[in-house]
């Protein structure tokens, strides 16, 4: 082959399938099927994602806006920076470092995202950094952390699941979401294993699934109590692995005393009968007698609540009852969403954390973070404010005046969107790296027009906690330069203390200092070990390690090695239905859009169906409505128009929206989880009418 | 819900006594942790057992429910939370005056606030001879309220299989215990005394489909008879049959144990009456909740409302001085009941009360697939319900009653019909068959073999889920509805 062809992995979700790019000019992709997580498969915004190299509407110069007309001008890249950096420095020098905000995405590099920590941290000295990662994984990360010590979405390869009996997927779509990875489900089932999937959209997940079960929005922890409940009524627990392994189970057992089948049933809405079917085939045996292998999966469906960490907990609760947790094909994992929202959120670009997923208010943390920078301890800011409180901070008398945006189109991403638009135009100044016009970058004052994926080389923590490369392929356009490069060249302007590397690798190496004896260690991770083994498993404390594929076997993450069971109890939506909002609205997904669409809608080949309104027949009948007639949802903070898609997939009391579109989140609320600080996506009350009607 | 100001919440160090240790009474003092009630809580229950689920005890009884699993919490919680739990012991008078409650044992605990959660207890119907001279029952005749009860019962079944048993009480926990014996391979008949089974809550028709299930599970049921009489071969029941028996189970129902607040001077009709923060509209220092009180001339028997209750007294209890005065939300006015029969075998939900609530009844009922399905609609709204023999669309119903949803005319029939089958569909070659690949039916028609369809569309190379669907429209065949990945 005389092709340049380079290994490397998709643009977009954290199953991060491997791929080949061909060509230098304009690449194609072809598929990879030596790595083992995807074996080839792609879904179509893989096979495109080249099209989005060489785009018409990609940014190739800085751009500044006049704020008065609001059109933007193109500049070069040292009057834009200049400016940049004058403007920062003198806000800083005004209202103090907490006067700039950075605001980070699950997107970017493990490089990226590590420099952009320690640049708030060193250079700016804010406390006011987080990222869009919040409104993803935070509340399975917590639930992890507290549960097991230490949060990696997966604790074994993703594969795995295929050698398990029972998988249950609490709140996933993941045949529409992350496609290639429900064929593990699919030989799981050739096998004789059994698929659950709860949801209340019957999606193309729950169309596999030999038990869907279709709760209310919002009630997966009720759910989770009701099947700990029968669990321990039938005998079921693993009391030797409970005694063992972990602690504080006798206060959970007593609590699910109060959560039989049919106080469930009325508040999930979900037959008793199917409750005891589910906990059933929880307590059921291999041919051998040995328990059935479970595993356990959530995603945001159930972590996006103001209950979301909460829920976790009560599934892993049944997970650890069961005695599944570090056994082998079993256990309880999260099925992480961004690219590289397992690695983003290691790393130090999240307000209370420091690289190798330390806490910042650790003093031992601090010291050794400051070593490897080459500061003084003292000299780092504190914890600041989540990503949806630093949001509503921005231009308020003690929040930041100025914001950093990398790897986030927040504009249509962020809950109850129309006040983070409000927030933003409160800014003295809001500069966006993107590499096209998003949304967000429309509003921006200065955008920087930065490198893409394949244009640029960095690493990614798939889903599984296994560290990728992604390697260059293309040359990228004259005019645009890595965010690495932008984060350097304001340092210099901004007399940093230390300069900051711009080689991708050379800002890894480093990385993997600072996470040296960390709970996410890659001390021992190499470019070249991940080029050589498809990837290496965090932890992996030398060069020397295997790495971790599987974790717990012998131990949790807790100094006495046990896991921990925390009694939790249901407490409902922030908003329930009521007279004027009858019905749920919930938001999710479709297979050929990703995130806020700044990507994939640029790609001819990938459809762009616009949002929709996802209803069930009687539903329709109740309002006088057909499949495609246009509908105005509206909630307390906000309305839209889309057309309606009539569909028995879905509960009656309950609509979807996806959410690639503006739009979707003007209507969503922002009321938080206390634990994880994730705003409750997934279930508000909403009134549907008619449009025009 | 209205906004009110209630009256003052419980102040630092006030003595608080809880007559009772059921399942109101430990939510309530769950509810006093949560939310850091600032007195001391003293806790008195007649029973031995630390307080536990009483309405998991039939599934006890069938097997199906450990013993040990029926536990809401155990004695070292309430240590673990300063709280003075008192088993075993019974309160023989409320002192009002001296603000005390005298134990049987003569022992005197003062109290500032007073909560009553004493229950019910089980009605004994009026048949000569279950009392024995001694004033005991019967050693064949057995109550089943409590888990000593229980435990009388599950050992006379581990002494020896009883051959048969006669359950006396057609409701809800005498249908409840006829299954567990039944389930136990105890032969076991049913008598109730009104014209058919579970006619507190549902009617005739219902009853009958009840009545059918049950006996095709092997139960007899007598209805419309009382029983007179226990002879040593059995029960005589009033139309001079006798049903010959080892073991009868009284499930006649209970009433509101009232006595304590009766002899207290405490106003009581059917329980202690009390207002909307559960307080006696006699004193206000003394409440009462659950089985034992009666607001706005009703009493309820299910635990979702005495927790509701217990919820309400608790955030009212917890609002201490410095927050008296505050608006909140609040107090207890009602409750919409939901009963849910716990018997293996039978399905049978109750919403409301479908047989007194006015309104529109919508109403299918099919005696040969033992269903029977009824709806009350006001306005638009589920008033009451009863679900007999199919709960397929329990959840729902249950959520729209709860909500007070406001459903078009043609729902409630609708709600009412079992789901339809898939059918096969033809799908036009537009349709899109493989959302990864973006590949139509046509696209596939066109294709000869799988491997063709892989190569030339990539269809069924990313999740692999229309890989029948594909094979089908291969084999010239159309798939069943619901096997579409997608139709956009």
């Amino acid at each position: 082959m005389t092709t340049a062809s380079t290994a490397t992995h998709c643009p977009y979700c954290s199953l991060q399938c491997g791929m080949r790019l061909v060509g230098r000019r304009s690449p194609e992709v072809q598929e990879w099927p030596e790595f083992e997580v995807n074996a080839g498969a792609l879904c179509r915004k893989g096979w495109s994602a080249a099209r989005l190299l060489g785009d018409r509407e990609r940014l190739t110069t800085p751009l500044l806006r006049d704020r008065t007309t609001g059109e933007f001008t193109p500049v070069g890249w040292d009057e834009a920076l200049d400016l940049v950096a004058a403007r920062l420095a003198a806000l800083r020098s005004q209202h103090g470092p907490d006067a700039v905000g950075v605001f980070g995405g699950g997107g970017l590099t493990n490089e990226k995202a590590y420099q952009l920590g320690k640049f708030a941290r060193v250079v700016l000295g804010t406390s006011q950094i987080d990222y869009n990662g919040r409104w993803c994984m935070s509340s399975a990360a917590s639930a992890g952390t507290r549960a097991f010590g230490v949060d990696r979405g997966l604790p074994f390869p993703l594969a795995d699941v295929e050698q398990a009996d029972v998988v249950v997927l609490v709140g996933s779509n993941l045949a529409e979401t992350m496609p290639p990875a429900a064929r593990h489900l699919d030989r799981l089932r050739e096998r004789g294993g059994r698929v659950v999937v709860v949801d209340p959209r019957r999606t193309a997940t729950a169309e596999r699934a030999d038990l869907f079960v279709q709760p209310v929005p919002g009630t997966d922890l009720p759910l989770a109590l009701g099947v700990l409940h029968l669990l321990v009524a039938a005998g079921a627990v693993d009391e030797e692995y409970v005694a063992d392994r972990t602690t504080g189970f006798e206060a959970v057992r007593a609590s699910v005393s109060a959560w039989w089948p049919e106080r469930v049933e009325r508040v999930s809405g979900v037959p008793a009968a199917q409750l005891r079917e589910l906990a059933d085939l929880l307590a059921s045996r291999r041919p051998t007698g040995e328990r059935a292998r479970v595993v356990v999966l959530t995603a945001r469906g159930a972590e996006q609540h103001v209950s979301g960490s909460d829920t976790v907990l009560a599934w892993i609760n049944v997970a650890l009852a069961l005695g599944q947790c570090g056994r082998p094909y079993a256990g309880y994992g999260c099925l992480t969403g961004q690219g590289n929202g397992q690695g983003g959120r290691e790393h130090g670009q999240k307000a209370d954390q420091l690289p190798g997923y330390r806490s910042i208010e650790d003093p031992a943390a601090r010291a050794h973070v400051a070593g490897v920078w080459g500061v003084d301890p003292a000299s780092l800011p504190g914890k600041g404010r989540s990503a949806h409180e630093l949001l509503m901070a921005l231009g308020t008398d003690d929040g930041p005046r100025a914001l950093l945006v990398h790897g986030s189109n927040l504009v249509v991403s962020a809950p109850n969107a129309s006040r983070v638009v409000e927030r933003l135009a409160a800014l003295d100044l809001l500069v966006v790296c993107d590499f096209v016009l998003s949304e967000t970058a429309a509003l921006a004052d200065v955008v920087l027009p930065v490198t893409q994926w394949a244009e640029e080389s960095g690493t990614m923590t798939n889903l599984e906690g296994r560290v990728l490369l992604r390697q260059r392929a293309v040359t990228p356009p004259a005019g645009v330069r890595t965010e690495l490069e932008v984060l350097a060249g304001l340092a210099e302007r901004l007399d940093s203390p230390v300069p900051l590397a711009t080689d991708p690798e050379e800002v890894f190496t480093e990385l993997r200092a600072a996470s040296a004896g960390g709970k996410a260690d890659y001390a021992g991770i190499t470019w070249q070990r991940i080029r050589d083994e498809q990837g290496v498993f965090w932890p992996c404390p030398d060069v020397d390690h295997p790495g971790t594929p599987r974790m717990f076997a012998d131990r949790f993450a807790h100094p006495d090695g046990r896991a921990r069971f925390h009694v939790v109890d249901h407490a409902g939506l922030a908003e329930e239905p009521c007279a004027d909002f009858p019905v749920h609205l919930t938001t999710g997904r479709v297979l050929a859009q990703y995130q806020s669409g700044a990507q994939t809608r640029r790609i001819r080949d990938l459809p762009d169906t616009g949002p929709y309104v996802e209803l069930h027949p009687l539903l329709a009948t109740r309002l006088g409505t057909a499949d495609g007639e246009p509908l105005e949802v509206v909630t307390r903070r906000g309305r839209m128009v889309a057309p309606g898609r009539v569909s028995e997939s879905i509960r009656p009391d309950t609509v979807f929206v996806p959410f690639h579109w503006a739009g979707a989140n003007r209507l969503t609320s922002d009321a938080l989880d206390p634990a994880s600080r994730m705003p409750e996506f997934k279930a508000c009350a909403a009134r549907l009418a008619v449009a025009g009607g | 819900m209205v906004e009110v100001t209630g009256p003052t919440g419980g102040r630092a160090g006030e003595r608080l006594v809880v007559v009772g240790a059921g399942m109101a009474a430990t939510r309530l003092v769950e509810g006093l942790v949560a939310g850091g009630y600032p007195g001391r809580v003293t806790v008195v229950g007649e029973e031995e057992h630390a307080p536990y689920n009483r309405i998991l005890l039939s599934a006890v009884l069938e097997g199906s429910h450990r013993e040990d699993a029926l536990t809401l919490r155990d004695p070292a919680w309430f240590a673990d939370h300063g709280i003075d739990l008192r088993l075993g012991t019974r309160v023989a008078e409320v002192d009002r005056e001296a603000g005390e409650v005298v134990l049987v044992d003569g022992h005197r605990i003062g109290w500032d606030r007073l909560v009553l959660a004493t229950g019910a207890i089980p009605t004994l119907p009026p048949i000569r001879g279950l009392v024995g001279l001694d004033g005991r029952l019967h050693e064949s005749v057995h109550a089943f309220r409590s888990v000593a009860d229980c435990h009388r019962l599950l050992d006379r079944l581990a002494e020896g299989l009883p051959g048969r048993s006669v359950v006396v009480g057609g409701g809800l926990l005498g249908l409840q215990v006829a299954r567990a014996l039944a389930v136990r391979g105890v032969a076991t008949e049913v008598v109730e005394g009104s014209t058919h089974l579970l006619s507190g809550q549902v009617g005739e028709a219902a009853g009958a489909v009840l009545r059918r299930d049950l006996e095709r599970l092997g139960t007899d049921v007598y209805t419309g008879v009382r029983a007179v009489r226990l002879t040593p071969d059995g029960l005589r029941l009033d139309n001079g049959v006798d049903l010959p028996t080892d073991l009868v189970v009284l499930t006649a129902g209970g009433r509101p144990s009232t006595a304590l607040a009766r002899r207290a001077g405490l106003m009581v009709r059917r329980g202690v009456v009390v207002g909307r923060w559960l307080e006696s509209v006699t004193d206000e220092r003394v409440h009462a909740l659950g089985d034992c009180a009666e607001r706005l001339g009703r009493t309820t028997g299910f635990v979702a409302p005495a927790w509701e209750q217990a919820a309400v007294l608790a955030a009212h209890l917890c609002r201490g001085g410095e927050e008296a005065g505050s608006r909140v939300t609040g107090g207890y006015d009602g409750h919409r009941a939901v009963a849910r029969l716990r018997a293996s075998g039978l399905e049978v939900a109750v919403l409301g009360e479908p047989e007194t609530t006015p309104g529109d009844v919508v109403e299918v009922s099919n005696p040969l697939r033992g269903t029977y399905r009824k709806l009350v609609v006001r306005g638009g709204v589920i008033e009451a319900a009863t679900l007999v023999g199919d709960l397929s669309h329990v959840g729902l119903v249950t959520q729209l009653f709860d909500r007070r949803t406001v459903l078009g005319p043609a729902e409630p029939g609708a709600l009412l019909m079992p789901p339809t089958p898939a059918v096969p569909v033809e799908l036009p070659d537009d349709v899109e068959v493989c959302a990864c690949a973006g590949v139509t039916a046509g696209a596939v028609r066109a294709c000869g073999r799988l491997e063709e369809v892989r190569s030339r569309t990539r269809a069924t190379t990313g999740c692999g889920g229309c890989e029948g669907v594909v094979r089908t429209l291969l084999a010239g065949g159309e798939p069943a509805g619901q096997a579409v990945g997608s139709t956009r």
